[in-house]
């Protein structure tokens, strides 16, 4: 019995010491965080900031596709998160009980495209800290190698040759064709479709085709859009066939599949090509066995066959705006305010943020040598730059809920699987549009 | 020579039931072994020199998920949560038993009625209330633990004192003992039988527990199964090598007490089970 | 005797009754409560009624789903669940060599907790079902069924296969040897003696499948998640869903959790007449 007591007190000395250690009264900035990818970058942060200036950062970071629910739980607490995010207009409508008017704060005023905040009637509520872009990522060697194919079927000397669907989709099955020669085991990676990791279809390829709907019916995207029609379903078919068909993966194994699965085809060379942004850039690098070298990775827009795509190109914009919780104390949003403008402007924080976080900041305290060097980074500022090429706008921070997304998703696999007609799959997204976001607007109203 | 026979087809018969039982197990062992991208596509192949990883999916998965933490946290819980449920609820279910009056009768029938009450009822109202009383860390806990154990623990304790006759209490009594004096040096010695039971079946249940201190504490402090669940979706895409690794030291301790404390256990689940 | 200790009454009974409140009575009442209100944060309630509870049921199919889903799963695993481990508790009560090994053995899968079999078996699953028909667990809702079932069975079987033994055990020796000097064949002996001799314990293994089966959570969590489509989420799946997964439906997911708890209660209270009556019969 004594022993079993003594082995005691070292575990009721852990608990005391990790209790204690919360309840302390040190000034604290709680932040919840959207991207899981740069939770480890975050913790690092962290203790970063406590060594400049003794005020604790405390990180949360939710799962993919958890945001919503983490946010709720935890702005609930006695003790809410100070700093979290909103994804655009029909976040802000969601959290708008707890954002606080942000137009006085110095990192406000280092924003250098105003019209980029999230504002409502003169105040400004959130404030985007990246902008970031996506589109189909190849890997040039491979691409190179099959130009040099003797007998293929394409007259494409360059990347440059290829400006629309048709083009694209030519090159793409005539290289898979090749696969063997190229050394590859399809063009596309998997197309992951499994719950919670099927975002790049779901959110971010849909976001073409509605990026072209709303462009025709003139809609405006700061409020919410109850109604849509999917008028290009059959451009979204198309492309999406094209990744299906011409996969490294059986199309009935896409429910297991993750994002990391994909990008680890690409970084082993196994596949050619996987849509994806440049936040993608530190999976490619951090696998091991990685053959993919940095010069070759670039990117290409993503074509669904629309009139006038020729002049497309990458998709460009930013769901990631920090808020302040307004329901904390001044003293708290205060703090929450200062920890921001550290990160985006003090050398350490800058140092983060382009190294680490590889951020491209819409912030004047950034020179042109302190933007991220990674290649995916420097394709987006690049594709930017293009002069009479428009870059298609983040459309889906308007998509009503999460669960409009999943339920799209889940019917997007059903179809890769052969269980559901295409059809289907776009009735349930004009159907689902409709419902969440009546249920968006009844939650937004009862407030 | 037929028995020999019969005892043999059985004998055999039975090893290959326990084979199949412990496939899984051994199965993911095998898989935590193997690097990340070569586990669902063939997860029923040895590793070879191509797909074998070491220990790498361990060390990964410890710094990942912070394991000993995790595990730390786990144990604290677990332990101090088992150990306040037997002290406390032996001594109300004494009482209770004990002092018969309305009072008694209607705890009794609360903590009764609680044992059937699905926890998604009280999971909200419950997480708030012990965010609202600061009991939101791995001491507080310890009390919800107590509150919710409470009902399947006196039941269990109220049942076996029952059948305790009265006469050595009052006999203690007579001999000018205080209660307190009467039930730790009376009573609590006699319990050891039922205490083990109900210590074993809270121990199941809060080291294994995922919903309730994901609820309460899990923004926080991360028991093992949260720890295993954040690896699912928490970092942007799982690593199932790190998952496989986790699993296997996540089952480690739960075969270590098993096999340590086993005559206990199963004895345990018998008296548990024919009472409940 | 009893005023004697009464004067010590809330000194051994205080702190469990307070955490017992804290924990369960007022959770509990006010759970019941705000399923009749609005709210987002226990604080901000406002009444409507009965509304939340028609909504639980039209706003989509998926609480009905679940409740289908469930009621199906609990009866295949209530049976074989018991059919197996009843199997397994004659075979090892027979005295052959190694039975405590092999009880040790069965019995084991009971304390690995919920989220770590999932994992263990969706790793199985998938493997199994991609060699087999070259498909995973989200192709249909009927290979996260029997998922669930083979699961299920996994974990519980060694644990019905205890109670089952104690049972057997229960059984006087003399009952079975005078069957047996009257010629009765083995047959005969397990109908007409081991099985109504253990019908207490069928009770007991009935009741505690059916309860787990009602609730289980963590194991479908972890297995399926609801996948394909949210067509394999069970009740407490469905429930955490409801409240959680979107803005203004926690009065929903509350109507839902007090529906729920109606259920399980009625099934506990089914479970208490049908012991009662048995007792009395003896």
């Amino acid at each position: 019995m004594k022993k079993i007591l003594l082995a005691l007190i070292p575990l009721l000395v852990f608990g005391l010491i990790a209790c204690s250690k919360s309840s302390k009264n040190q000034k604290t900035v709680y932040l919840l965080n959207f991207k899981p990818e740069v939770a480890d970058v975050y913790n690092k942060i962290a203790k970063a900031y406590e060594a400049e200036t003794g005020v604790r950062l405390r990180v949360a970071t939710a799962a993919s596709g958890t945001y919503e629910q983490t946010f709720k739980a935890e702005a609930a607490k006695s003790n809410p998160p100070t700093i979290f995010q909103i994804n655009g207009p029909r976040g802000w409508a969601n959290a708008k009980d707890y954002t606080a008017d942000l137009k006085n704060t110095e990192l406000y005023s280092h924003l250098s495209d105003k019209s980029l905040a999230i504002s409502v009637n003169g105040n400004v509520y959130g404030i985007p800290y990246t902008i970031e872009g996506y589109g189909i990522i190849y890997n040039d060697a491979i691409v190179q190698k099959y130009f040099a194919l003797p007998n293929r079927a394409t007259r494409f000397n360059s990347m440059d040759d290829v400006n629309s669907f048709a083009e694209l989709k030519a090159l793409v099955e005539d290289m898979q064709r090749h696969k063997n020669d190229l050394g590859i085991k399809g063009v596309f990676a998997a197309t992951s479709l499994q719950p919670g990791e099927d975002w790049r279809w779901q959110t971010h390829l849909a976001n073409v085709p509605m990026f072209y709907e709303f462009r025709d019916n003139n809609v405006d995207l700061s409020q919410p859009v109850d109604k849509v029609t999917f008028k290009y379903s059959q451009n979204f078919k198309q492309i999406f066939d094209l990744y299906l068909n011409n996969s490294t993966t059986d199309p009935k194994l896409l429910g297991s599949k993750q994002v990391s699965d994909s990008m680890a085809e690409f970084a082993l060379g196994e596949a050619a090509m996987v849509q994806n942004g440049n936040w993608a850039w530190s999976q490619i690098n951090g696998i091991s066995g990685n053959v993919v070298k940095a010069e070759d990775i670039k990117f290409l827009p993503i074509y669904i066959g629309v009139n006038g795509e020729n002049k497309q190109g990458l998709c460009i914009g930013t769901e990631n705006y920090f808020s302040i919780n307004s329901q904390v104390s001044p003293e708290d949003q205060q703090l929450a305010a200062d920890f921001l403008l550290w990160l985006f402007s003090s050398p350490t924080g800058k140092k983060f943020v382009t190294n680490d976080l590889g951020f491209i900041t819409p912030f004047d305290t950034f020179s042109d040598d302190e933007k991220p060097t990674d290649p995916l980074a420097r394709e987006v500022i690049a594709w930017m730059a293009k002069p009479n090429i428009y870059s298609v706008s983040w459309v889906f921070v308007v998509f009503p809920s999460q669960v409009f997304k999943n339920d799209f998703g889940a019917a997007l696999l059903s179809y890769a699987q052969g269980q559901k007609t295409w059809d289907q799959v776009k009735s349930v997204f004009v159907t689902e549009w409709a419902v969440e976001a009546a249920h968006a607007d009844q939650a937004t109203a009862a407030k | 020579m037929n028995e020999k026979k019969k005892d043999l087809a059985f004998f055999v018969g039975m090893a290959l039931l326990s084979i199949i039982c412990l496939a899984p197990i051994a199965i993911v062992l095998i898989n935590s072994f193997k690097g990340q991208f070569f586990i669902s596509s063939s997860p029923f192949s040895l590793p070879d020199a191509k797909t074998f990883a070491g220990l790498s999916n361990y060390l990964g998965g410890v710094g990942k998920i912070g394991f000993w933490k995790a595990f730390g946290y786990s144990c604290f819980i677990t332990v101090f949560s088992v150990c306040a449920i037997v002290l406390l609820t032996s001594m109300t279910a004494w009482m209770i038993t004990r002092v018969k009056s309305k009072l008694s009768k209607g705890l009794y029938y609360a903590f009764v009625f609680s044992m059937i009450v699905p926890f998604q009822m009280v999971m909200f109202t419950m997480s708030k209330i012990a965010n609202m009383l600061n009991i939101d860390n791995p001491i507080g806990i310890i009390l919800i633990y107590v509150g919710f154990g409470s009902g399947l623990s006196i039941f269990l304790f109220s049942g076996f004192i029952k059948s305790i006759p009265v006469d050595i209490e009052e006999a203690a009594m007579i001999d000018g003992c205080s209660p307190i004096r009467i039930f730790f040096s009376v009573i609590f010695p006699i319990l050891k039988p039922i205490s083990i039971t109900v210590a074993i079946l809270n121990t199941m249940w809060i080291w294994n527990d995922y919903l309730l201190p994901n609820l309460v504490i899990g923004s926080n402090y991360r028991t093992i199964p949260i720890a295993i669940q954040y690896l699912q979706g928490g970092y942007g895409s799982r690593d199932m090598g790190a998952l496989m690794a986790m699993l296997i030291l996540a089952i480690i301790p739960v075969i270590i007490l098993y096999l340590v404390c086993q005559k206990y256990i199963i004895k345990g689940v018998m008296s548990g089970a024919v009472k409940g | 005797m009893q005023k004697f200790l009464s004067r010590y009454y809330f000194v051994f009974t205080a702190i469990t009754i307070a955490a017992f409140c804290i924990a369960f009575v007022i959770p509990f009442l006010a759970g019941i409560y705000l399923s009749f209100t609005n709210f987002t944060t226990v604080t901000n309630a406002s009444w409507v009624g009965l509304e939340n509870y028609v909504k639980a049921f039209t706003t989509n199919a998926d609480f009905l789903n679940a409740l289908w889903f469930t009621v199906k799963f609990a009866v295949v695993s209530i049976i074989s669940i018991n059919i197996i481990s009843f199997a397994l508790a004659l075979l090892l009560t027979n005295n052959y060599r190694g039975t405590n090994a092999f009880r040790t053995v069965f019995f084991m899968p009971n304390l690995i907790g919920g989220i770590v079999l999932g994992y263990i078996w969706q790793l199985i699953i998938n493997g199994i079902l991609l060699h087999v028909a070259g498909v995973d667990l989200t192709y249909s809702a009927k290979y996260g069924f029997w998922g669930l079932v083979v699961l299920t069975n996994w974990q519980m079987v060694g644990y019905m296969m205890i109670i089952y033994i104690a049972g057997i055990q229960n059984i006087s020796p003399d009952l079975i040897e005078a069957a047996e000097i009257d010629g009765a064949s083995p047959r005969q002996i397990l109908f007409n003696i081991k099985i109504p001799q253990v019908m207490p314990s069928v009770t007991i293994c009935v009741f505690l499948t059916l309860a787990n089966s009602f609730k289980l959570f963590d194991q479908n969590l972890a297995l399926t998640n609801g996948a394909p489509n949210r067509e394999t989420a069970m009740l407490a799946l469905d429930i955490y869903n409801t409240f959680y997964g979107r803005m203004g439906y926690e009065g929903v997911g509350q109507a839902k959790a007090v529906i729920f708890f109606i259920l399980v209660a009625a099934i506990a209270f089914i479970q208490l007449a049908i012991t009662r009556k048995k007792e009395i019969e003896n």
